[in-house]
């Protein structure tokens, strides 16, 4: 940021480059892809709970993406956004990221309780798959307890877009104090603002800064961010469809995209938008455990055409 | 803090200026030096072209580059034009990204030149440009390329296509005058610049925040962001790839975001729409060709593989 854009300073830039790669760099600071391709493939990802929903996902949601997940309500939005602070603790020698989690709530929905419940949940699928580490030293032991779990929640309680503004410009400070943040969870970003506002164009403007934020966020601080989103409705061609909540510039704003919606009686989840994966649907079940895999799918993928 | 970032991104456009004027990069010291004091007209104005030199100019090093995706191809009349700046519009998950991670990918593999790719939501995926890279097929035929191992073939491709984020409009204005900087060093040095490609995906996440209101500001902000990438494309030969997104235009209809100053400023605007596994491209403008003709083809998300399934 100090350069002076004079040619001086430039040709310094240049010979910089030239003596540490033997090429000079276009953009001091940029990666190549190839650089990238190995960052990505040693990057672990965040489970859902569901092998389905982790297929359709490409493993499972990725860090230094943002992932919006919408859905009718009573679909389980809060339920896998619990599920992922939960899950993003695992620890590393139980194949999990044993990150912690941020919280941002809007609509009052996160039950501690059932987060205690998910917590247990998950410690008991942890020594089904890990039987012989019930043996092992008490070190590992000590990290799975509930009360861990919940302790590494970081959980914020917003009453309005303001707060929610203020919340995510301080998330940046509160990130770099706390580096061991894998995943940001927004449940709703929809809630404050789909009331108070007079100008529309204001709000998008609004939202537009916020997703960028967010997007900054992700990629500085390799961490998942998570939004929820409710649905509408939208009058289209003659019919009224549903669609996520908060318009058209909005819908451009997450890196993935995953719908949550009713099947009958079963719940699936669509994948919509993924810069890497195809469109794919998956059932997925809300058990006392948590989000486990629908019990009729047999492990395999289903897709729904 | 934003007053000074501003001030430098300014900066850059002014000093971009004084640096090179297209017809004499080789008397730059020289004027620099002697016209300190006095800078005439004549420095500034650059010279005139005819008709037959620009000809030439544009036929030895405007070219077409092929996105690889053959019917887009078709409606651009060859692919991306080096010198021109190209927009691809269309609602959200409709393949815009595909659009330009295979147009990157496909240039990558052809070894046209350097691919810059700047993104603003964390979408540019390294593993579908692999996954792309390796199904383009005429890789084989490259010189020299059958007698290296897939894995360094894959390796010396993509490391030609260089990405950064950019998450707000004063980093947009900092990494095009850092790349400027760059070219302008490739161009006295090399001779030419190895860069060939700018994809900027999406343009318009970043102008969203600062755009509409009362102040005219963010307005100013979107037209020096044309300003420069049309001068860059101009004046290195690059290609030029943004997009845009869509917003609104009541009665459910939607039209391309950025308003209608931003509408004079790309030379190819393209919009793709997409309906199930079946996108549909047209073209809105066009320099060379009639616009409003429209191809239809298989959305690139198709080419992972499998076959997608429809909307529930």
């Amino acid at each position: 940021m100090s350069y002076t854009g004079s040619a001086p300073a430039s040709s310094s830039l240049y010979w910089k480059g030239m003596e540490s790669s033997g090429d000079p760099p276009i953009l001091a600071g940029a990666q190549s892809a190839w650089d990238m391709l190995s960052d990505e493939q040693s990057q672990k990802h965040i489970t859902t709970g569901s092998g389905d929903l982790n297929n359709i996902l490409g493993g499972g949601i990725h860090c230094k993406e943002v992932t919006e997940i919408g859905g009718v309500p009573g679909v389980g939005k809060t339920q896998l956004g619990i599920q992922l602070a939960i899950n993003v603790q695992i620890p590393v020698e139980y194949g999990g990221l044993g990150g912690k989690a941020v919280y941002i709530d809007t609509e009052g929905s996160f039950m501690v309780e059932r987060v205690y419940q998910i917590a247990e949940g998950c410690i008991s699928d942890i020594l089904e798959h890990f039987p012989h580490s019930h043996e092992k030293s008490s070190s590992g032991q000590k990290q799975l307890q509930p009360e861990h779990f919940l302790a590494d929640i970081f959980y914020f309680r917003i009453c309005s877009y303001t707060e929610q503004t203020a919340a995510i410009n301080y998330l940046e400070k509160f990130l770099g104090e706390h580096k061991d943040v894998r995943i940001v969870i927004i449940d709703s970003v929809t809630f404050h603002f789909r009331q108070d506002f007079d100008d529309m164009a204001l709000r998008t403007r609004v939202l537009s800064g916020l997703s960028l934020k967010l997007m900054k966020i992700a990629k500085t601080y390799n961490l998942a961010v998570v939004l929820l989103n409710q649905v509408t409705t939208k009058f289209t061609e003659g019919s009224f469809q549903l669609t996520l909540a908060l318009g058209d510039s909005w819908s451009h704003s997450c890196t993935n995209r995953l719908i949550l919606y009713w099947n009958g009686n079963d719940r699936y989840a669509y994948l919509d938008k993924s810069p890497s994966l195809p469109v794919a649907s998956a059932p997925y079940a809300v058990t006392g455990k948590g989000v486990r895999d629908a019990v009729s799918s047999n492990h395999k993928r289903v897709r729904v055409t | 803090m934003s007053a000074t970032r501003g001030r430098s991104g300014g900066g850059a456009t002014t000093s971009g200026c004084g640096l090179k004027r297209r017809n004499a990069p080789q008397d730059h010291e020289d004027s620099e030096v002697m016209n300190q004091d006095q800078p005439s007209t004549e420095d500034w104005c650059g010279r005139f072209w005819n008709g037959m030199e620009l000809l030439k100019d544009v036929t030895e090093k405007k070219h077409f580059l092929p996105t690889g995706l053959e019917d887009i191809d078709t409606l651009l009349g060859g692919g991306l034009r080096q010198g021109q700046l190209t927009e691809i519009t269309g609602p959200s998950s409709s393949g815009k990204t595909q659009v330009c991670l295979h147009s990157a990918s496909n240039i990558a593999a052809k070894q046209m030149g350097l691919i810059m790719y700047l993104d603003t939501s964390n979408s540019f995926s390294p593993s579908r440009v692999a996954t792309i890279i390796y199904g383009i097929a005429d890789l084989i035929g490259q010189r020299g390329f059958e007698l290296q191992p897939k894995d360094a073939r894959l390796k010396s491709v993509m490391k030609s296509i260089i990405c950064e984020s950019v998450f707000d409009i004063f980093a947009l204005f900092e990494v095009l005058h850092q790349l400027e900087v760059s070219l302008l060093n490739d161009k006295v040095n090399n001779g030419g610049s190895k860069v060939c490609l700018l994809i900027i995906d999406s343009i318009s996440s970043l102008l969203a925040p600062i755009i509409g209101g009362k102040y005219p500001q963010g307005r100013s902000m979107m037209i020096s962001v044309a300003v420069i990438l049309k001068k860059l494309a101009d004046d290195y030969n690059l290609s030029v790839l943004v997009t845009n997104h869509m917003v609104s235009a009541g009665n459910g209809a939607v039209k391309p975001a950025l308003g209608e100053s931003w509408k004079t400023v790309p030379h190819v605007r393209l919009m793709i729409s997409r309906e199930n596994n079946i996108c549909t491209a047209t073209v809105l403008k066009h320099t060379l060709l009639a616009s409003g003709r429209t191809a239809k083809f298989v959305a690139p998300s198709q080419m992972f593989g499998g076959s997608s399934p429809r909307r529930p």
